[in-house]
């Protein structure tokens, strides 16, 4: 995979999660980092950092991203998530505007 | 995880932040912000690239950015975030506005330009890191969106600031006025500065440019429109006022909103064409009356296509045109000089009709109406000669007798489709009828029509014209002729042999109606002739039963042999007349005039033109006369002469034709259409009042004129006429009550 096709994305403790720009910008605000004309840090280093998303919940949104991608266009399936996980994810959620 | 975002806000507003009870919070966030945005411009402006800055200066993260923003608003500091921004926004602009306006001379523009480039970079990244705010804040709030707000505050701190509106403006007229005068200008940058002022909204480009943008155009196209008028010639100024024209629309497409077309060309069109229009059509020596006499269809063509863009163009030129039209027709069929030739006047105004035919189809575009304009002129035209029909007629006669030789049928076609077309305007077409008759008559017994299919094709086309009544004698009149062949065939084969070596003959038996006949004297034939006549005249009674047969003497035509005094021998063509008079010659060696008129009984202005044609046409005198004159005297003498000579074998005598009637036989004619229109308006009365029972006298008088409109133009007086006469004989009678109503008696 090419360097330039792909984005890290970096949680609250440093871990790094390196997925598809494509799925990535199933997030609004992580496409408008990426492709900003006045080409931002980001979009730069292709490196996002999120000081304040865990790491359970950062590596549940990537399972989210690629599922989104795969099934988004209305095939029956379910995206799973566990109870204890709803609130902060909720919150992230909003933050991407995803 | 979408299916969760219904129940967002109630989740939000569940959840309490920890950096809220730092009581600086809101102000600490801010200033994070408003220096990334002072950073932003800076940057943009410097030409710096943010990775620079980044690397100079600790740089912009978006994911901060977009983070402080986003927890302002989740923390109700949505306010501050929103006027923060107006205010930081508008003291850049402030700072932009003065550097805009420092620029000097040519460079306003181009600084403009870069600014407002600038200006929207920078707006699309602060929009970006603001995105949060603009999703959720400022629709709740019913807050201007960012972009939105960046160009109003665009708009209102520069374009609108009381030292760059005004120089816009000037600046942008200024570059179109010098761009009208020839010269190139910097259409890019135009295209740029107009953009942005759509960009702004649409008020904006219609006030602060569109508006006075038209009104300068309109004072400088009055002020050289007036200088061409003065100076060019109509097709000139056409073309000027063309070029212009595309100019402008040209200017449209490469700079301005395509909206503006069709404003900027109305201006153009006012100013060079409306407030024009009659002093172009009307020029001297070039206006329209010229480029019609000169055929010049490109001008016309310019002339046409500019003036239907304007209210009333068309109808200017049509106007002028017909009136034109009108004049020089009226002169042509006024004209003692071409009333000489009927021939050549057909052929005149067929040539006036192809000329403006051409012209419509050239430079009019086929124009409907002015197709009609020009039908309504011919129409009004060719009625005011009376004598119209008789020289169409005598037009055709001519085509049919000898213009049609060796011309192929598609030729003959054209010709007679065109003489068609002029008929169709005629207003007195039974007129017409009586001639045709009288010529159609004379061809076909003298067998000089050169084309029977061409005879036929035009009476198929009266037919169609017309109708059947029109044209049932005119087809009686072609049976007849081929019944006659049928039975000449029948006589000789029966009579034959008895006949021996005399004279032959070919009779034509003629229907009595069909035919346009003469009560005639009948003359007194040769003996040989009377007699074989006379074996006719039992044949044809013998067969058919219950008919009488009288001889149109003035009609037939005679082939004699005959031969002159050296001995030279010759075949003589010439009319019955003329075969009575040179057969007296077989028994005598001179004769008097009034011996002729006595032996022969022939009518004596026939007889003098008969006698006319046979000694005074030179070649073909076979007769002497004494004295020598050119008229026939009733105390001349006539001998053979024996010095007739020709280099012919065959001699055509004609009688001396009448081809246009004189004035008398004119007047005949006339007389013996009217007679004929009588039955006809009083068919078209009773019918008409057989179906409408009662109808009061003007309504009479009009439904009358309609019917009988494809036939001939009714006079009032004569249908009126024929109401007393009707009356007259019970058909109709006076109401009592109201002496105008009339009603049909059954």
């Amino acid at each position: 995979m090419k360097k330039e096709d792909t984005v890290k994305l970096i949680s609250a403790e440093g871990f790094e999660f390196v997925i598809d720009k494509k799925a990535a910008m199933v997030s609004q605000t992580i496409r408008n980092m990426l492709t900003s004309p006045g080409s931002f840090a980001e979009t730069e280093h292709g490196e996002v950092t999120f000081p304040e998303i865990s790491t359970t919940i950062l590596e549940k949104i990537c399972q989210y991203f690629y599922w989104s991608l795969q099934y988004a266009s209305g095939k029956e399936t379910e995206f799973h998530i566990e109870p204890e996980l709803t609130l902060e994810l909720m919150m992230a959620a909003n933050y991407l505007h995803t | 995880m979408s299916n969760n975002q219904k129940k967002r806000n109630f989740q939000i507003e569940a959840f309490k932040p920890k950096e809220v009870v730092d009581p600086k919070y809101a102000e600490k966030t801010w200033k994070i912000l408003e220096n990334a945005i002072h950073e932003i411009y800076n940057h943009i402006a410097g030409g710096l690239n943010l990775e620079e800055l980044y690397h100079n200066a600790g740089g912009l993260n978006f994911e901060e950015l977009y983070r402080n923003a986003y927890n302002m608003v989740l923390h109700k500091f949505g306010e501050k975030l929103y006027s923060g921004l107006v205010s930081t926004m508008t003291l850049h602009l402030k700072e932009i506005s003065k550097s805009i306006e420092a620029a000097q001379g040519g460079l306003f523009l181009e600084e403009l330009n870069r600014k407002w480039t600038d200006h929207n970079k920078a707006l699309q990244m602060i929009r970006d890191i603001l995105m949060y705010m603009d999703r959720t804040f400022i629709p709740s709030n019913h807050k201007t969106p960012v972009h939105e707000l960046g160009l109003n505050l665009w708009r209102d701190n520069i374009i609108h600031s009381s030292k760059i509106q005004m120089r816009l403006l000037n600046t942008l007229l200024e570059l179109i006025l010098i761009e009208r005068t020839g010269e190139v200008i910097n259409r890019g940058l135009m295209r740029n500065i107009i953009k942005m002022l759509m960009d702004l909204g649409p008020s904006v480009y219609q006030e602060d440019f569109e508006k006075p943008f038209l009104e300068v155009s309109a004072d400088f196209y009055r002020v050289e429109s007036q200088k061409f008028i003065e100076s060019c010639d109509c097709g000139d100024y056409l073309k000027k006022a063309e070029r212009r024209l595309n100019e402008e629309i040209e200017r449209v497409s490469h700079y301005l909103d395509a909206k503006s077309e069709a404003k900027i060309t109305n201006v153009v069109e006012k100013e060079m064409i409306a407030n024009h229009m009659l002093r172009l059509v009307h020029m001297e020596n070039s206006g329209l009356v010229n480029m019609l006499l000169d055929d010049k269809y490109e001008d016309l063509g310019r002339m046409y296509n500019l003036f239907r863009r304007v209210p009333n163009g068309l109808s200017t030129i049509r106007d002028v045109m017909t009136s034109h039209i009108r004049d020089t027709g009226k002169q042509l069929v006024t004209d003692p000089e071409r009333l000489k030739d009927p021939v050549e006047f057909v052929q005149c105004l067929l040539d006036e009709k192809d000329k403006y035919d051409k012209i419509i189809s050239l430079a009019f575009n086929n124009d409907k109406t002015f197709q009609n304009a020009l039908n309504s002129s011919f129409e009004f035209f060719i009625n005011l000669n009376s004598r119209s029909p008789e020289f169409i007629s005598l037009f055709v006669d001519d085509k049919l007798r000898k213009g049609l030789k060796g011309v192929s049928e598609e030729d003959v076609e054209i010709v007679l489709d065109k003489v068609m077309m002029l008929f169709r305007y005629l207003q007195e077409k039974d007129v017409f009828e009586k001639y045709y008759k009288q010529h159609l008559a004379k061809r076909l017994l003298s067998g000089k029509t050169v084309s029977d299919d061409a005879e036929r094709s035009l009476i198929v086309k009266l037919k169609t014209e017309c109708g059947y009544q029109f044209t049932s004698k005119l087809e009686g009149m072609f049976t007849d002729m081929k019944t006659s062949q049928d039975t000449m065939q029948g006589f000789y084969t029966s009579h034959g042999a008895e006949l021996g070596d005399g004279p032959t003959l070919a009779v034509q038996v003629l229907t009595t109606g069909s035919w346009p006949t003469q009560p005639s004297v009948t003359c007194n034939l040769p003996a040989e002739m009377s007699a074989l006549c006379e074996k006719f005249r039992s044949y044809y009674l013998g067969t058919h039963t219950g008919r009488r047969l009288s001889w149109q003497t003035n009609m037939g035509t005679a082939d004699l042999k005959a031969t002159f005094g050296k001995g030279q021998k010759h075949e003589l063509n010439v009319s019955t007349y003329q075969m009575c008079v040179l057969m007296l010659f077989n028994n005598a060696e001179r004769l008097s005039y009034k011996e002729i008129e006595q032996a022969t009984e022939i009518p004596s202005p026939d007889l003098k033109r008969c006698l006319q044609s046979l000694a005074c046409v030179k070649g073909k005198n076979v007769l002497r006369k004494e004295p020598m004159s050119k008229d026939i005297g009733e105390d001349d003498v006539f001998l053979v002469n024996d010095k007739f000579t020709s280099k012919f074998y065959k001699v055509k005598i004609g009688t001396v034709v009448a081809q246009k009637e004189s004035e008398p036989e004119k007047q005949e004619t006339r007389q013996r259409v009217e007679e004929d229109r009588k039955p006809q308006i009083e068919a078209a009365i009773v019918r008409i009042m057989k179906s409408r029972r009662v109808l009061d006298h003007n309504n009479i008088i009009a439904e009358v004129t309609k019917q009988l409109q494809s036939r001939f133009l009714a006079n009032p007086g004569e249908i009126k006429k024929r109401i007393e006469s009707l009356i007259e004989r019970d058909f109709l009678e006076r109401d009592n009550a109201d002496r105008r109503l009339y009603r049909y008696l059954a």
